[in-house]
């Protein structure tokens, strides 16, 4: 018997019994709850869950309007070129890798792995470039380094002179196969 | 005044554990570019090595017999050679005969990176792509080290 333990009297005991009895006489005696059927989740858990779906929400809108932001900031459009790279076919050509030049200084180098050149192949576009340029006239080379018609090794070079004016200036690296030639054809486009 | 900078570069590289791996994308012995994100999902081994670097020699052959024991578990390994030649560099690789991928990193960029100043230098990511454990230099044995730090990810 534990000696630190505290006699209790039986008429204190009585008590705990007459009040656990009247407890559970009157739960007995209430009409039961309707039961929620086996397979639906509770009331509570379901509101939860969509809080925590609409926290997620909150979340990647918040990340967006970030991401937004901070490009706006670091690249407003005054000054903004973004250069994109597009692939079209590409029979004659195996892309390996594109290195682009704007006023002779080397601003972007991008090695492909096959996913990525599949991903380009299904249509993807790719930013290979985004960055700062002063109003005014500048030059873009782009060189793509791959394999050519019958496995050969290919590197070609584009380039274009292009107005960069107040607004953002988008160019797109485009790579289609010349079928008559049946030689690839890289082309720069200026969208206006 | 050598030793306190080797620790340096040790404790340099060590810095990295918890961060993300910097990403990066390098030819292969192969032909074949590999780029280190694609491999997210998987625990990656990248054992930065070079011809000159006596170790690298020793340790190599262990890590193919980590690679061919626990690929088939989500374990990919990576040699990533920073020697200035590749085609000596690829001479060595070949003739060690390993079978895991053997990519060449021949500019600074991605070794200042890692932090890279003694070779070998092993680095274990995780399959969320965060750096867990980094080894500079490498004595025979040590992959039973790697083997408890790969099981442990592996099994997250």
């Amino acid at each position: 018997m534990n000696p630190h333990r505290r006699p209790v009297s039986i008429a204190t005991r009585a008590g705990i019994l007459v009040w656990l009895w009247a407890a559970a006489g009157i739960a007995l005696a209430a009409p039961p709850a309707a039961q929620p059927a086996p397979d639906a989740p509770p009331a509570d858990f379901k509101t939860l869950d969509q809080e925590v779906q609409g926290v997620k929400k909150d979340v990647i809108e918040l990340n967006e309007d970030l991401f937004v932001l901070e490009e706006n900031l670091l690249f407003p459009a005054n000054t903004q070129v973004a250069v994109y790279l597009s692939m079209d076919v590409g029979t004659f050509f195996a892309l390996d890798s594109v290195t682009v030049k704007i006023d002779d200084k080397e601003v972007a180098n991008y090695l492909y792995t096959a996913r990525e050149v599949k991903a380009l192949l299904k249509g993807g576009v790719q930013r290979i470039y985004l960055g700062n340029q002063k109003v005014g006239k500048h030059e873009i080379v782009a060189f793509f380094i791959g394999k050519g018609p019958h496995g050969i090794d290919y590197r070609r070079g584009a380039a274009l002179t292009f107005d960069k004016g107040i607004g953002a200036k988008y160019l797109e690296l485009k790579i289609t196969d010349r079928v008559p030639k049946h030689q690839p054809e890289f082309v720069i486009k200026d969208w206006e | 005044m050598v030793l306190a900078a080797l620790f340096a570069t040790g404790a340099a590289a060590s810095s990295l554990i918890g961060r993300p791996a910097p990403d990066f994308a390098l030819k292969g012995l192969d032909g074949n570019n590999l780029r280190l994100s694609e491999y997210r999902g998987q625990v990656v081994l990248i054992n930065f090595w070079a011809r000159w670097a006596g170790d690298s020699r020793v340790e190599m052959p262990a890590l193919d017999r980590l690679d061919k024991t626990y690929r088939r578990a989500g374990l990919v390994v990576l040699g990533v050679s920073v020697d200035e030649d590749a085609t000596r560099a690829g001479e060595f690789a070949t003739a060690m005969r390993v079978s895991y991928p053997i990519l060449f990193d021949t500019g600074p960029r991605i070794g200042r990176g890692y932090f890279l100043g003694t070779m070998p230098t092993t680095v274990l990511v995780d399959r969320s792509g965060i750096v867990r454990y980094v080894k500079v230099g490498y004595k025979a044995g040590d992959d039973r080290a790697f083997i408890d730090q790969i099981r442990e990810l592996l099994r997250e």
